[in-house]
């Protein structure tokens, strides 16, 4: 069986701190211009079904800085637009002997359901609305670097919350690691019973920021407003913008961050993304880390199931 | 040829009646029943142990032909349904093209008896407009005259109140029923499971309740305007039970049916992304069980369908948000009933087969569901043991559908027989030491 990493709902503490302490040596090594390449080199598939330069950029510095090889495979050139079923394109990258995927569908579901035939390792880059795993450990390796650590922590999750992938992924892990979760944002945008989702919801934006070490903006999709969720993006601005004058309310170091790509002037304001309290270039960076860590985790196992001879 | 299906415990509701005795057939029909039956048998059936009770009419069937034969065929859902007890499906009109025109009626009828068909009867349902646009209402009487025994646009219903005003009114004057699958689509578009909490957890586009009881009540208050006979198929929410009992107070002519995934399953069973358990409507929490659990106790519920929705395993194997609604359900239904409500003393076995095949009948006025000597065509029976035990798998059906939220699932009670004029199956597991021929 192979190890993958579908969703961190799925994930224990321990598992999360064994990510997160691997992508911290691995950024350490990086860093210091040391060598990070692994014994056994991998194929690896970058099999996306929407179009993300960062996250497939991210994934393919991850991988050369293991010195996996990567195979880019776009949805929009894909067999899958000539009608081949989802699990056909799998088996085929399977016999193509790739050895670990990392996938992006608009389906939720999508990669867990591609686990089950691809036979090693998977990896989620995001599934619709459900998770985007290594997007969280990013996040999560930021918040550490800055604040020493997640425990405890008031984290206020901004936006839409309902369609975003990043923010159940965040909240799962965060709250599993000791942190408090808020999710801010219109009744609209909130699922419409959360009661399951690890977080208290919060529909005025200050009182949800109110004493937050971490506000987290998310992207706000512009066709929420023809889907009717939306008055109009300049009420949203009024209501929902993360503005200097919205730190205020938290905590006077708390940390900004943004998964991107930015709409500057709508979910966060310019002067707020570039200022003091922002850490959305790290989170960028960081990305890297999470996904050498994860590619080297997913082997990891592997490498037991082998009997530890791999 | 008589043949003597001997000392079973006879579950009529046409009669009211439950009694151990002997159910005496000559040639295709039932001649004679009771505790004791006179005359010889060339055939003697032991039903000890058994239930002889009317073959089962499904109100909800997609036998998929024509056109998506690679689905279903008449022949594989008509076998699947004597498999399952049935000796009369209703299938629905959502067929490519659709059930829209007198000549695909006679189509499927033709092939429904068909020798090599599973010797089953076919009670086609037309579509109500054509093309199940929703727009223009289709030709209802000629559909009528060419056998269709109700109209529905099924999983597409008509959204615009005026149209199916006027398709009420047609219907009231040919005295045709409508089945209405209630969905308000500008709610549930997009939709793939149950809004709550396991959308929320998933990520995955909700289907509110609401979308479902808006377009109950829309409906039934049509129904009681107009006076036309409305049959709301697969009920999932309290809420809808709760507005059928208040439409039937006011006395709206309206029915009622649930399928077994809606009295049995919760949005829970999703687990990870299971495209097998999404339906439609879809399932919904323990609450709206147990609401649905006593508007069948308490009658509100008339009919219990299957809702038989075969897809190829290709288009299951599928993200769910992508995957089609429904399971294919045929040999399920009467064993999931049975272990989940006969069982545990919801339903008598009476009311069992009341639900199952006397009440189908009544609302779309087949000739079926009775044990009355004669009183139907051929004889049409349903041999059961009720307690064997016996798990569910999807690739040992008649069905071309394997796609079925009960795969693995554990049920008590089976049809070990069915007989539609002649015996049209029999269970492997049934004993052959059972049947006898008398010495003359």
């Amino acid at each position: 069986m192979s190890r993958h990493l579908l969703a961190i709902r799925q994930l224990e503490p321990t598992e999360i701190r064994e990510l997160l302490n691997l992508a911290r040596d691995f950024k350490k090594r990086v860093v210091a211009g040391q060598d990070t390449t692994v014994k056994t080199r991998r194929a690896i598939g970058l099999l996306l079904f929407e179009n993300s330069t960062r996250t497939r950029v991210s994934f393919e510095q991850a991988a050369s800085y293991l010195g996996h090889r990567t195979v880019n495979f776009s949805g929009a050139g894909s067999s899958m637009r000539k009608g081949e079923t989802l699990k056909d394109t799998i088996l085929t990258l399977r016999f193509e002997r790739l050895e670990a995927l990392v996938m992006r569908h608009p389906a939720a579901g999508a990669a867990a359901l591609a686990a089950k035939d691809f036979g090693s390792p998977v990896i989620n880059a995001g599934d619709g609305q459900h998770e985007h795993p290594t997007q969280a450990l990013g996040d999560a390796l930021t918040i550490m670097e800055r604040k020493g650590g997640l425990d405890g922590l008031v984290v206020a999750i901004v936006g839409d919350v309902n369609h975003s992938r990043v923010a159940r992924s965040n909240a799962w892990l965060l709250t599993k690691m000791g942190a408090e979760v808020r999710f801010v944002g219109p009744r609209t945008l909130m699922p419409s019973n959360p009661a399951k989702l690890p977080g208290s919801v919060y529909y005025d934006l200050r009182t949800g920021v109110a004493d937050a070490d971490v506000i987290m903006c998310l992207r706000l999709q512009r066709e929420r407003m023809d889907d009717g969720l939306l008055t109009s993006v300049g009420e949203y601005r009024r209501q929902y913008q993360v503005t200097r004058s919205v730190l205020r309310s938290a905590n006077q170091d708390v940390l900004v961050m943004h998964p991107g790509p930015l709409n500057r002037g709508v979910e966060i304001d310019d002067s707020t993304a570039d200022g003091a309290n922002s850490a959305i270039a790290d989170q960028v960076s960081n990305g890297i880390f999470v996904r050498m860590a994860a590619l080297h985790w997913v082997f990891e196992e592997a490498k037991v199931a082998a009997g530890g001879k791999a | 040829m008589r043949t003597l299906l001997r000392n079973g415990r006879i579950l009529d509701p046409s009669q009211d009646l439950d009694m151990v005795g002997n159910v005496l057939l000559e040639d295709a029909q039932i001649i004679e029943l009771g505790p004791e039956t006179s005359g010889d048998a060339d055939r003697v059936i032991d039903c000890s142990g058994l239930w002889i009770a009317p073959g089962l009419v499904d109100m909800h069937t997609h036998l998929r032909e024509p056109g998506q034969e690679h689905r279903e065929t008449i022949r594989s859902g008509t076998m699947a349904g004597a498999a399952g007890g049935y000796t009369n499906l209703c299938c629905m009109p959502n067929t490519s093209p659709p059930l829209d025109n007198p000549a695909l009626v006679d189509f499927i009828l033709d092939r429904a008896a068909s020798p090599d068909s599973g010797g089953i009867f076919v009670a086609p349902v037309g579509a109500l407009t054509v093309g199940q646009e929703g727009e223009q209402l289709s030709d209802m009487a000629a559909l009528k005259r060419a056998g269709v025994v109700a109209v529905s646009d099924e999983g597409n219903p008509i959204q615009n109140a005026r149209v199916m005003m006027r398709a009420m009114e047609t219907c009231l004057q040919i005295d045709l029923p409508i089945m209405a699958h209630c969905e308000e689509k500008s709610l549930s578009e997009g939709g793939c499971i149950n809004e709550g909490t396991m959308s929320a957890l998933l990520g995955l586009p909700g289907i509110p309740r609401t979308a479902e009881e808006i377009a109950v009540m829309r409906n039934g208050l049509l129904s009681l305007n107009t006076g036309c006979r409305l049959h709301v198929m697969r009920v999932s929410t309290w809420g809808t039970i709760e507005i059928i009992g208040r439409l039937k107070d006011l006395g709206a002519p309206v029915t009622c049916d649930v399928c077994p995934h809606h009295f049995i399953l919760t949005e829970e069973e999703i687990g990870e992304f299971n495209p097998h358990f999404k339906t439609s409507p879809p399932l919904r929490t323990q609450v709206d069980l147990d609401i649905v659990m006593q508007g069948l106790a308490g009658g509100v519920i008339d009919a219990i369908a299957s809702d038989h929705s075969p897809y190829a395993s290709h288009e299951v194997s599928v993200p769910i948000e992508e995957a089609p609604f429904g399971g294919a359900a045929l040999e399920t239904t009467l064993g999931a009933t049975l272990t989940y409500l006969t069982h545990p003393g919801v339903l008598s076995p009476l009311q069992t087969f009341r639900k199952l095949s006397t009440t189908p009948t009544e609302i779309l006025r087949l000739d079926a569901g009775t044990l009355r000597p004669a009183a139907t065509a051929v004889a049409q029976i349903v041999l059961v043991d009720p307690n064997v035990e016996w798990s569910f798998d999807p690739q040992r059906t008649f069905s071309r559908g394997k796609n079925s939220p009960f795969a693995g699932a554990e049920f008590r009670g089976k049809v070990v027989m069915t007989m539609c004029g002649v015996e049209v199956y029999r269970d492997p597991l049934f004993d052959e030491s059972r049947f006898a021929t008398p010495v003359a």
